[in-house]
């Protein structure tokens, strides 16, 4: 039945790494209008989560965890007309983040979708550990 | 006597050690779902027909491996091996071939077999119950 309790693990370990990219994406949305605060300066960036499967020497297995939070260098930022922010350059225009708010929400719904889905296999794996014990009624 | 040493029982529990292990492998694939270049695993089969007739006919003898270089006897039941999925129905540009759906069915797979293999452990030890006469 350990491997059970492992099999758990591993998908706690999945809803985990999940979390983070929901709280990434969260980030994003709100962020999606935080121009840049002084004509220089680049505005908030999109984030995004890469993951990867590490050994876990205590656990003796492996695991998912996040490996880095990038930013988002595919696409550019985006020229808004508004004199009158600070952030405004000689032609009144400043930059926005290059968050594209529908890619976020599809990005967080698939989020949600692998979430589900350890939860899912959390509780088959579940449901295997009460079948054993019941066994002993 | 231990029920270990009833045949259909030890078989039953070799199967279900077996469905343990691969709901664990299954588990590993579904959390990395979106795991760059991640290729699924899954258990090899066994042939618990096999595991079965082993343990019940006692008649046969089979060579006992002590050491990890000691030849396998014939007879040997082979365990489970862990490996990547050769055929994978589709892969994402990040390389990572993981169908949820196909992970589904299979943990759906596992824990119906599992519910068997419990459910006839039940029955079994319920049928000898009514054998010593304390069966309800």
């Amino acid at each position: 039945m350990s491997e059970l309790y492992g099999a758990m693990t591993i998908s706690a370990h999945g809803m985990k790494a999940q979390s983070t990219r929901i709280r990434v994406i969260s980030e994003n949305i709100a962020n999606a209008n935080t121009g840049a605060p002084t004509p220089g300066e680049d505005p908030y960036s999109r984030k995004f989560t890469v993951f990867k499967n590490v050994m876990d020497r205590d656990f003796g297995d492996r695991l998912v965890e996040v490996d880095r939070i990038r930013d988002d260098t595919t696409k550019p930022f985006q020229l808004k007309f508004m004199p009158d922010h600070p952030g405004a350059d000689e032609n009144g225009y400043v930059k926005m983040p290059n968050v594209n708010s529908l890619i976020e929400t599809m990005d967080m719904q698939e989020a949600q979708r692998s979430y589900e889905a350890n939860l899912g296999m959390i509780e088959q794996s579940r449901n295997m550990i009460l079948q054993t014990i019941s066994i002993l009624r | 006597m231990t029920t270990q040493n009833i045949g259909l029982l030890k078989a039953m529990t070799a199967k279900m050690g077996y469905l343990d292990q691969r709901q664990r492998v299954i588990a590993q694939n579904v959390a990395n779902s979106d795991t760059p270049g991640y290729i699924p695993r899954d258990l090899t089969k066994v042939d618990f027909g096999r595991v079965m007739a082993e343990s019940y006919n006692s008649k046969i003898l089979r060579q006992d491996t002590t050491d990890n270089l000691h030849m396998p006897s014939h007879r040997e039941v082979a365990d489970p091996k862990n490996r990547d999925q050769k055929t994978v129905y589709e892969t994402a540009p990040a390389g990572n071939a993981v169908i949820m759906e196909e992970q589904m069915l299979k943990s759906t797979e596992t824990t119906t077999d599992y519910n068997l293999m419990t459910t006839l452990y039940q029955k079994n030890i319920s049928m000898m119950r009514t054998a010593l006469g304390t069966g309800r």
